[in-house]
């Protein structure tokens, strides 16, 4: 049978931001393919939208030619979609079976048939190789293994199409072998399966064909014999309407941060940052290039002292304070953007005049008090200068849109007079404009002597500020470059896990080739 | 169709917003327990007026309302000040215990003759606030203490330690601290301990003014000061608490120490000002009751205050209303619950708007039929 799948022309605006923008994607029946790009660019949403999760605001969705209406996830189950996500919804203390037929009403009137169901639980788990006994209580199996019991529920519902977001994200190595030969399998049985990744070696060795995203719009799609990791990963991380820079000579000073072969492990203990080493100096801009999920985010809070460091050490201007807490970084001049601006970086529930103070809540004072009226003109003062419109000083900041919010952030942490300048994907999900003037406000911070990390997953935001930049892969430094000596080639291969390129296909920028650029 | 009220993305929360529709939901509230009026065969109007006469018409029911009122405000800054630290601590009715406990000893303890000997007011009331405050910090404390290190739950570890506190009560009221006689209480505490009565001729003490002076600290607290704000940046977002360098364990602790003893403190004033000895059930559900007065003023400590006579009045009207008119004094905890229950729903009405232009044209409309007709 045949039965694909059509998206025409999908539209999705969210407050401030064009999540889709006219996104066609089609999917065959019977093939394996990799939904490819960066956080924001657009994946999630188009799948929440196929799965019945959110509602489209325009566009058209086929099933075989035949147009079809999503308005909840029940109305995708019925028509064979469905969807695992990365954090599972399962009842721990259920078994499989149970877990299974959770929610649909299976048996005789008020009663469960479970043997019915735990028989048919165990027809399709041999079928597709999945090895699940019906009876074990889903919350005594390892992750991989629930993994599958989310599968399994889908073929329960007889699904065709199959979404899997970031499947691998959680999975030792064994058991994304054994997760591979299971969508196989699928695959033979003519379902058609997506996943959501942006893993570019999984998508070589399992999918058929790849559509790569970016900003909300589809660059594309490819089969896999027709391109090459280096191909998709420059593809994923070029940014097509390039805002530009203008950067004067550097003028490097004195180091302020030095790290020293840091470790650091996240809350399940799993290590993901290994024994990195870095200097940035005063007046530089030192970029940290890397796909999501790489150790960046750590890295950042490591130096912070937000999250634990396991070994190394950092010193500031010299001294160590490897072991200081956050206030005392702060106090001794360290700002720091955080990637999550509106969990982290601000406070939603208070004034915009308020979120001024965060951080700095010891330096507005006057006697005992607090100075409100300094906050106030401190507020003023910045809404003027980054353009931050939207909502008064008084308002709560959570009405103000992410790139007005990111303009409070970055404004209240440069003008902190810190040394050190920690920001972590500045301009993620902005509008190029927005992008242009945060830009313009990092090159203004090195002008004024300020030692700059630039943490970011974007190429040309890199190659555009950066003075040196490392590329970031599994928590380890693949290389550091000068800038003007780098290519996005190179940088995508690194980014991408690739220590050496093939043969000597990249070419570095050359000099005369940059100075057109700026 | 036009809609008359359309939804916004963000609820009003101008003050003006707030007290139209906390206003709002009390006239609801009141309409609602008028019909409970009738079927008594009161007027709801001269119901209402006889509630409120009472405590806010005459000397005598305002002093009343101000021995009820110290208490309850009292524990409601308490909560204002755990709930705005994200700390939702739910043991005032123990604090009020052990406070009302350590105010009760130190009391007994400087009857002349005894160890303290006797103290002269100025100097034993600091004492005794002190005492009641570090006693009842300490009680809350270590339930802010075991959530930060052992990721205890506050609201069960709270609720349960009301329990031990009553108890512990009991034991010192039958035990050691206890009269000759048959009551299970303690001696009648040496009057040069009590609280002084500021409004001759009634009950009224000073124990108002030490709510008062609480509202005021709690309200520089928070509003004037940076360990304020380090406590409701704590409170609303703990992850950009500790981005900002705020020590969130730390300022947690100290809102379950600070908070636990102005609960303490509620007791101090009511065992010093109003009961002057200790016994079994001294709190009367204050450390509850106290909460909601928190929920009314919507955690804002300088509402507390009014908020609290106007509660503390109610029940004392009510007692009046039920000798004067035998209306049963029940009603008015059917009109308090569902003034707190329609007081809390009513920010719901705050993400709509009216849309006047609708309503117009609904008019118009129905002009118009009436015109054709």
């Amino acid at each position: 049978m045949k039965h694909t799948l059509e998206m025409k022309n999908i539209v999705k605006h969210f407050p401030g931001v064009l999540a889709n923008d006219r996104v066609s994607l089609t999917i065959q029946a019977g093939e394996i393919h990799a939904l490819l790009g960066e956080n924001g660019a657009g994946k999630s949403t188009l799948m929440q939208i196929l799965y019945g999760f959110q509602a489209m605001d325009s566009g058209d969705i086929f099933i075989d030619g035949r147009r079809i209406h999503l308005s909840s996830t029940k109305d995708a189950i019925d028509l064979g979609i469905g969807m695992v996500h990365q954090e599972f919804m399962l009842v721990p203390t259920f078994s499989v079976v149970e877990n299974i037929i959770l929610g649909l009403g299976q048996g005789l009137g008020a009663l469960l048939d479970l043997p019915k169901a735990s028989s048919k639980t165990r027809d399709l788990s041999d079928r597709f190789g999945m090895a699940l006994d019906p009876s074990v209580k889903v919350g005594l199996l390892p992750i991989g293994m629930q993994q599958r019991v989310e599968i399994l529920k889908l073929l329960y519902r007889d699904a065709r199409l199959l979404i899997l977001d970031e499947p691998t994200s959680v999975l030792t190595s064994g058991e994304k072998d054994r997760l591979f030969a299971v969508l196989r399998e699928l695959r033979k049985s003519g379902r058609s399966i997506v996943i959501v990744t942006h893993k570019l070696s999984e998508i070589m060795e399992l999918a058929d064909r790849v559509t790569v995203m970016r900003d909300g719009r589809v660059l594309g799609t490819k089969s896999i014999q027709s391109t090459s990791q280096q191909e998709l990963a420059q593809l994923m991380v070029g940014r097509e309407v390039n805002p530009h820079a203008v950067k004067p000579e550097r003028r490097s000073g004195e180091p302020v941060l030095r790290i020293e072969e840091l470790c650091v492990n996240d809350e399940g203990g799993v290590e993901k940052v290994h024994a990195v080493s870095l200097e940035v100096c005063a007046g530089e801009i030192f970029g940290i290039a890397g796909v999501d999920g790489n150790g960046q985010s750590e890295l950042a809070e490591a130096i912070l002292h937000l999250r634990t460091i396991r070994s190394g050490r950092v010193f500031l201007a010299g001294t160590d304070v490897t072991r200081t807490s956050v206030a005392q970084h702060r106090a001794k001049g360290i700002s720091y953007v955080p990637a999550d601006r509106r969990g982290v970086g601000s406070v939603a529930e208070m004034t915009v005049a308020d979120n001024v103070v965060l951080g700095l809540q010891q330096r507005y004072t006057r006697g005992p008090f607090r100075s409100v009226r300094e906050a106030r003109s401190s507020a003023h003062r910045l809404a003027e200068r980054f353009g931050i419109r939207g909502a008064g000083i008084d308002s709560v900041a959570g009405k103000l849109s992410g790139g007005n919010l990111q303009k409070l952030i970055l404004g209240r942490e440069i003008t902190s007079g810190a040394s050190l300048l920690i920001v972590d994907q500045p301009t993620r999900g902005l509008d190029v404009g927005a992008v242009e003037s945060i830009w313009k406000e990092l090159l203004r911070a090195r002008e004024q002597g300020t030692a700059v990390l630039l943490i970011s997953a974007e190429m040309e935001e890199l190659l555009n500020l950066a003075d040196r930049i490392a590329v970031l892969f599994n928590g380890r430094i693949m290389r550091v470059f000068d800038a003007p000596f780098v290519s996005v080639d190179q940088m995508g291969l690194l980014m991408a896990g690739i220590a050496s390129p093939p043969g000597s296909a990249s070419v570095p920028f050359q000099e005369s080739q940059r100075d057109e650029t700026f | 169709m036009t809609k008359l009220f359309e939804r916004r993305l963000i609820p009003a929360d101008s003050p003006g917003a707030v007290a139209r529709t906390t206003a709002l939901a009390l006239l609801a509230a009141m309409a609602v327990t008028a019909i409970f009026f009738r079927y008594y065969g009161a007027s709801p109007i001269q119901a209402y007026f006889g509630l409120f006469h009472e405590p806010f018409g005459t000397l005598r029911g305002f002093g009343y309302s101000l021995v009820r009122a110290a208490p309850l405000a009292l524990v409601a800054l308490g909560t204002i000040v755990s709930w705005r630290s994200g700390f939702y601590y739910l043991g005032f009715e123990g604090c009020f215990l052990v406070g009302a406990a350590a105010a009760g000893w130190l009391s007994l303890a400087t009857v002349p003759g005894s160890r303290l000997g006797p103290l002269p007011l100025a100097l034993f009331l600091p004492l005794a606030i002190l005492f009641s405050l570090t006693v009842g910090g300490l009680w809350a404390g270590l339930v802010a203490f075991l959530r930060v290190r052992l990721g205890g739950n506050e609201v069960l570890i709270s609720l349960m330690s009301n329990y031990v506190a009553r108890f512990f009560l009991q034991f010192l009221v039958s035990g050691p601290l206890r009269a000759p006689g048959s009551l299970p209480e303690t001696p009648l505490l040496p009057r040069d301990t009590w609280l002084p009565f500021i409004l001759p001729g009634t009950r009224g003490h000073a124990g108002i003014l030490i709510a008062v002076a609480a509202a005021l600290f709690v309200w520089a607290l928070l509003e004037k000061l940076p360990l304020g704000y380090e406590l409701v940046v704590t409170g609303f977002n703990p992850a950009a608490a500790r981005y900002a360098g705020i020590e969130v364990d730390r300022r947690m602790v100290f809102a379950g120490f600070f908070a636990g003893g102005l609960g303490a403190l509620a007791g101090m004033v009511e065992v010093l000002g109003s009961q002057h000895r200790l016994m079994d059930g001294i709190s009367g559900n204050l450390g509850f009751v106290g909460i909601i007065v928190a929920l009314l003023s919507r955690l804002n400590p300088l509402a507390v205050v009014p908020v609290a006579l106007v509660y503390g009045g109610m029940s004392v009207g009510a007692d009046a209303m039920q000798r004067r008119a035998n209306i049963p004094s029940s009603i008015t905890f059917i009109l308090e619950s569902l003034a707190v229950l329609l007081v809390l729903a009513s920010d719901v009405l705050r993400f709509y708007k009216p849309n006047f232009s609708a309503l117009r044209l609904f008019k118009l409309r129905a002009s118009d039929r009436e015109d054709s007709a």
